[in-house]
């Protein structure tokens, strides 16, 4: 892709109810969010020409959104893919929109994930050990679960950088707090404290249920267009200034060489295609399916080196009012799981001052990042400005 | 009683290590292009992207460091509900520290696990004709 800064735009953002059993079909959820972005952005359905989507196998297809919003888009593609996929279908949208194969495209994710099918209940052990490449080295010893992978990870490198459980604690409290300002956070009116967080009992050590991510039903919709269609939506765009996704180490679940993560290499070209640096960033949302790969990514992203994030954080730089404001919806760890999608919406929204006037907006926020991780495997992540 | 947790699934890629470990023997797979060892294996070099592939035997005397592990309080799979908590590591192998293998620490107060804790395989015969990897501190 040739110097595509500042020339596409987020025009629409939208998203269902959020719950832990929505009683209702992923096909209806998706719609429900991507009406909501269309009325964001002030297009009819008709004006979408792409359709684009992700799922690990429990969602619907892009067609049959097509289908019920009505509209014959020219471009559908679903792809299998996790936590990077939102910035890879953005980046893949960019160049279809580029190349003159489509004007506007709305990306979307659905999940059951909550009430529908996953790891432990539901799926047989022996299919997901077919499913995972190598699986057979890791299910007979019991690792089925992404908080007992992720927490392999960072036990190592707590080891390695001195990180402690307090600075695991300081993400999760601050993030929380968060939440306690987004009626719309799944965790609204569950404050957490430190010494709430030290005292709850480990799911897999080094994690709580508060390390990790809660998986909700919830449906998150985008749409991107060019800055120049940008002008006729009613929305304010949020522009591109670079974004850049990377592929690294083999096996997911099987990470052994903690030197690395697709991350580190992702960083460099995003800030050397958006022209700016990590300390030119005003907001943040950092992709948060465990409090640790929050930690491991700001080193990778440069916010601090490698250890001495966990002063970072323990200085309060991921607070409102922080250096370094993160995930100011409460993020996967409070606000909901959409395998990172509801991260986008509220870095659109900060660029926006959609929150002017009240306690949830980070003041003359004009540059954010966002970042999708999906585990030490591949990365995506985006540059965004006001 | 049967034997409750998952059991090892052969396939094309993965056959050779079972194979072995049912005989009581580690096998690794090593690239004959690139040289270097990979493990889990697969059908070609994750390292190069040769399929020149063989195996290297490491006998029944295995021995390795704790590279890191966690401490699993929950049954995420049938089986294992009896045995919480469990303790699942990841070990560099003595002598071939580019390769780390999951198993459970077996034997072991969980709390007194550490990064970097020598260990020894052992083979747990799981059925008749079957045997899984394990580890204990040494
Ligand atoms: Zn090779």
């Amino acid at each position: 892709m040739g110097d595509i800064s500042n020339r596409y735009a987020i025009v629409g953002i939208g998203e269902s109810e959020r719950s832990r059993k929505s009683g209702t079909t992923p096909l209806h959820m998706a719609l429900v969010a991507a009406r909501n972005a269309l009325q964001d952005a002030g297009l009819e359905a008709k004006e979408i020409d792409g359709v684009m989507s992700y799922s690990t196998g429990d969602s619907c297809s892009s067609h049959q959104l097509a289908t019920y919003l009505g509209i014959r888009p020219s471009y559908v593609n679903d792809v299998m893919g996790g936590g990077s996929s939102t910035e890879m279908l953005i980046a893949d949208a960019v160049g279809l929109i580029e190349a003159g194969l489509v004007k506007t495209v709305l990306i979307w994710r659905s999940m059951n994930g909550s009430s529908g099918k996953k790891v432990g209940r539901g799926y047989d052990p022996d299919m997901i050990q077919e499913a995972i490449d190598g699986g057979s080295f890791i299910i007979p010893y019991g690792s089925a679960s992404p908080s007992q992978w992720f927490g392999m990870f960072a036990t190592r490198h707590m080891y390695e950088t001195g990180i402690t459980r307090e600075h695991l604690g300081h993400v999760c409290v601050d993030f929380y707090e968060h939440a306690q300002r987004n009626p719309k956070a799944f965790l609204n009116g569950h404050p957490l404290t430190m010494e709430e967080y030290m005292e709850t009992p480990y799911i897999s050590y080094p994690f709580t249920k508060h390390d990790c991510c809660v998986e909700l039903d919830e449906a998150n919709a985008i749409i991107v267009t060019s800055a120049e269609r940008a002008k006729d939506c009613k929305s304010k765009p949020v522009y591109i200034m670079g974004i850049s996704a990377r592929e690294c180490h083999p096996h997911a679940h099987y990470w052994s060489d903690l030197t690395q993560v697709a991350s580190d290499y992702v960083a460099p070209q995003l800030y050397k295609s958006a022209g700016v640096q990590p300390s030119d960033i005003q907001v943040a949302s950092i992709y948060d399916c465990f409090s640790w790969v929050v930690l491991r990514q700001l080193e990778a992203f440069g916010f601090a080196p490698r250890g001495e994030v966990g002063d970072f954080v323990a200085a309060g730089n991921l607070r409102i009012g922080g250096s370094l404001p993160t995930n100011t919806a409460g993020g996967m760890l409070s606000e909901g799981y959409t395998h990172g999608m509801n991260n986008v919406l509220e870095i659109v929204r900060q660029i926006r001052h959609e929150y002017k006037g009240t306690d949830r907006q980070v003041e003359n926020c004009e540059i954010g990042i966002c970042t999708g991780w999906a585990g030490p495997d591949i990365a995506g992540a985006m540059i965004l400005r006001n | 009683m049967a034997y409750q947790k998952p059991i090892p699934l052969k396939n094309q890629d993965n056959k050779p290590y079972w194979d072995s470990a049912d005989k009581h023997e580690l096998s690794i797979q090593k690239c004959d292009s690139c040289h270097k060892y990979q493990h889990p294996p697969g059908p070609a070099c994750s390292k190069c992207g040769s399929p020149k592939l063989s195996w290297d035997s490491f006998g029944n005397e295995v021995y390795g460091t704790i590279y890191s592990y966690i401490i699993s309080y929950r049954p995420f799979l049938p089986g294992f509900q009896d045995d919480l908590p469990t303790v699942i590591a990841q070990v560099e192998l003595e002598g071939l520290p580019e390769i780390k293998i999951t198993g459970n620490v077996l034997n072991c107060n969980p709390d007194e696990v550490k990064i970097g804790m020598d260990v020894q395989m052992f083979w747990q015969d799981i059925n008749e004709e079957r045997a899984l990897p394990q580890w204990k501190l040494r």
